[in-house]
């Protein structure tokens, strides 16, 4: 059985631009994810407003480079200087690290430039067969059932952060009630403008999402300074040992499925399957009081899961319409300004530029092998450009980002306020991501639950009778209960102890 | 001392209160016109999903003591200084003389003092965002009172 959609693959491979752009995309996600602080979801929001002066194959192909590279470039930092460089390559420092201080930093980085394509090449296989499946099962959706699938997609917030699911529902909440400013379609009320004319079509989104990933980040830069960090320096990129790859090669695979499912799973992202994927490779690790002192398993098995969790974040991204991730929230958004209506009739009528998405993160993927292997040494030197010098490029690109959009000083402020904002939020354990997810889906889950009440006559009983909007209504619930009641039993077991 | 959840479930529950009373402004519309779905609906649905994990955030918090946490240093105070003078300057001096005077303004107040750097920086961050931006993309930055009084 061969690939599907093959025949949207040659123009993807055969048009210079896409190629130039996907290999841009590639080397900017790398230094990106290898640069602390920085992240693919701020990269790719701030190359948004550019994008739209690109046709939506190679611009979307640009930010889905930069998705699959960006993941895999937070483990350099994170092997050589124990910082990784985003949230996903935390556990690869684990024993990255202590690889590095051994004077293998090269094997290191090797195993997860290998692991990480591995696992990013084995999900965009999976996305390709699984996307036009899971979209041919959306087209008997209705309303009702779009309703419950988003509500699904947002109840995932809670589990996203074992430490903060009420705080992640709020934010969620926080973003759907973003998303109602500006005229309500069905009335044509306006809601929350307070007189301002530029309010009246809403708030966008991408001076939003460039607040609260990258001036928040800017004001945490200002929080963290003067904190030095230590490092080792890479003396030799040296390629893994046949012997090595046939040690991780179980790991990578096991780690490539889960990573896959994770990142399927709404709201779930690569930070989640890359702890995972370290903590099934400890279980499954003959060897397992190595790990946290430099096991080869410990790199490969986080970097293939969280790699595969870009390829698993699309399938419901592009099927559906709902984000798999905060940076496919993103990307999402990329396609909606782009004019697209992501979702399963997407298939039908745009197939050469979903294919054409899915073949340039195959391509991606590929590429970052070998820019990954070849340009480690040089990437990891990025991460010794000054913070001061660097930052003030950054916010350069926020006010250039959120200005060029509309063209529209009001959009500057409300990315400054956003970020501000979420500052203060982030301080008091608040993440960006969830409220982004809730400004991305805010528009479907009002116009889905207004028609559904239309259809059931307002009768929220209506939904009992639609099996399918009923079991992700109760997957919902089963999300939101799920930690309370953990937390719940976890109190009452010691004292149950206690007692016997 | 209560754990901070604690107070920040309590300004969020006035919070709600707020934009719930906002919501009170708006246009009474015909339910012929909304067909039953008033534009309050949304909004005060979702306000009261918030009071309920607010009501819950409360509680949460008082069940721990509170967490300690560093000062806000001087930095992020005077950087977010900073970035609202951005959009304040912008209107004045304009969007790319602005970004040079940022240029030079966050990284001296991050402490840097190597002015060569900085000087480069200062002079080659608007002169690309210039050469990018407006001339190859053709966005229109505000040139700002200055700009306009000067010609």
């Amino acid at each position: 059985m061969g690939l599907p959609g093959l025949e949207y693959a040659l123009p993807v491979f055969t048009d210079p631009l896409v190629i130039g752009l996907i290999i841009l995309g590639t080397v900017a996600g790398v230094v990106v994810g290898a640069l602390p602080g920085l992240s693919s979801s701020m990269a790719i929001a701030l190359l948004l407003p550019f994008s739209l002066y690109l046709d939506p194959v190679p611009a979307i192909s640009l930010l889905a480079a930069l998705y699959c590279a960006g993941t895999y470039g937070g483990s350099i930092t994170a092997i050589l200087i124990n910082a990784p460089g985003a949230p996903p390559a935390a556990a690869t420092a684990f024993d990255g690290y202590p690889m590095a201080v051994k004077g293998e930093a090269g094997r290191a980085l090797g195993i997860a430039a290998i692991a990480s394509s591995s696992g990013g090449i084995f999900s965009v296989i999976v996305l390709l067969f699984a996307a036009p499946f899971l979209a041919r099962i959306a087209y008997s959706f209705g309303p009702p059932e779009y309703f419950a699938l988003a509500i699904f997609g947002l109840s995932m917030l809670a589990s996203i952060s074992a430490e903060a699911p009420v705080k992640n529902l709020i934010g969620g909440c926080l973003g759907l009630l973003i998303a109602t400013v500006g005229v309500d379609l069905t009335t044509g009320v306006e809601r929350f403008t307070f007189g301002v004319p530029e309010l009246s079509d809403g708030i966008h989104f991408i001076p939003v999402l460039i607040g609260l990933f990258a001036v928040t980040e800017l004001l945490s830069q200002a929080q963290k300074l003067g904190q030095e960090k230590f490092g080792v320096r890479l003396s030799a990129v040296k390629l893994p040992s046949l012997d090595d790859l046939r040690r991780v090669k179980g790991t990578i695979l096991r780690s490539s499925v889960i990573g896959t499912f994770i990142g399927v799973l709404p709201a779930e992202g690569a930070t989640m399957a890359a702890m995972i994927g370290y903590n099934e490779a400890k279980r499954w690790s003959d060897e397992p009081e190595e790990f946290g002192k430099g096991a080869i398993e410990g790199v490969a098995g986080p970097e293939a899961a969280n790699n595969a969790a870009t390829g698993g974040a699309m399938v419901p991204t592009l099927a559906l319409g709902i984000p798999g991730s905060a940076t496919a929230a993103v990307i999402l958004g990329g396609l909606q300004v782009h004019g697209l209506r992501p979702g399963p009739y997407l298939f039908d009528e745009q197939p050469g530029l979903l294919y054409g998405i899915f073949f340039a993160m195959l391509l991606a993927n590929v590429l970052f092998l070998f820019v990954g292997l070849a340009g480690a040494k040089i990437f990891s030197r990025i991460s010794l450009v000054p913070p001061t010098l660097l930052w003030p490029t950054v916010f350069a690109l926020c006010f250039v980002g959120a200005y060029g959009l509309e063209q529209s000083v009001i959009d500057v402020w409300v990315m400054m306020l956003a970020g501000l904002l979420g500052f203060v939020l982030k301080r008091h354990g608040f993440a960006p991501a969830p409220i982004i997810m809730g400004l991305v889906l805010g528009g479907l889950v009002e116009s889905s639950l207004a028609q559904s009440l239309i259809i059931f006559d307002q009768q929220w009983t209506g939904f009992l009778g639609r099996p399918i909007a009923l079991v992700f209504l109760g997957l919902a619930s089963i999300s939101v209960l799920w930690a309370p009641t953990r937390a719940a039993i976890g109190r009452l077991l010691p004292r149950n102890r206690r007692t016997a | 001392m209560k754990h901070q959840d604690t107070y920040v479930g309590v300004v969020l529950l006035a919070l709600c209160a707020i934009v719930y009373w906002l919501t009170t402004g708006f246009p009474e519309v015909p339910a012929m016109l909304s067909q039953n779905v008033p534009p309050t609906f949304f909004p005060r649905l979702i306000i009261s999903l918030v009071a309920i994990l607010s009501v819950a955030l409360i509680f949460n918090g008082l069940g721990k003591s509170r967490e300690i946490r560093a000062r806000i240093k001087p930095a992020v105070l005077i950087t977010a200084s900073i970035i609202v003078l951005a959009g304040v300057l912008v209107g004045l001096l304009g969007t790319l003389l602005t970004l040079g005077l940022i240029a030079i303004a966050l990284p001296v107040a991050w402490g840097e003092r190597r002015w060569r750097p900085l000087g480069i920086l200062a002079l080659g961050l608007p002169a690309a965002i210039y050469l990018i931006f407006s001339a190859a993309l053709g966005i229109r930055f505000p040139p700002g009172l200055l700009l306009d009084w000067l010609l």
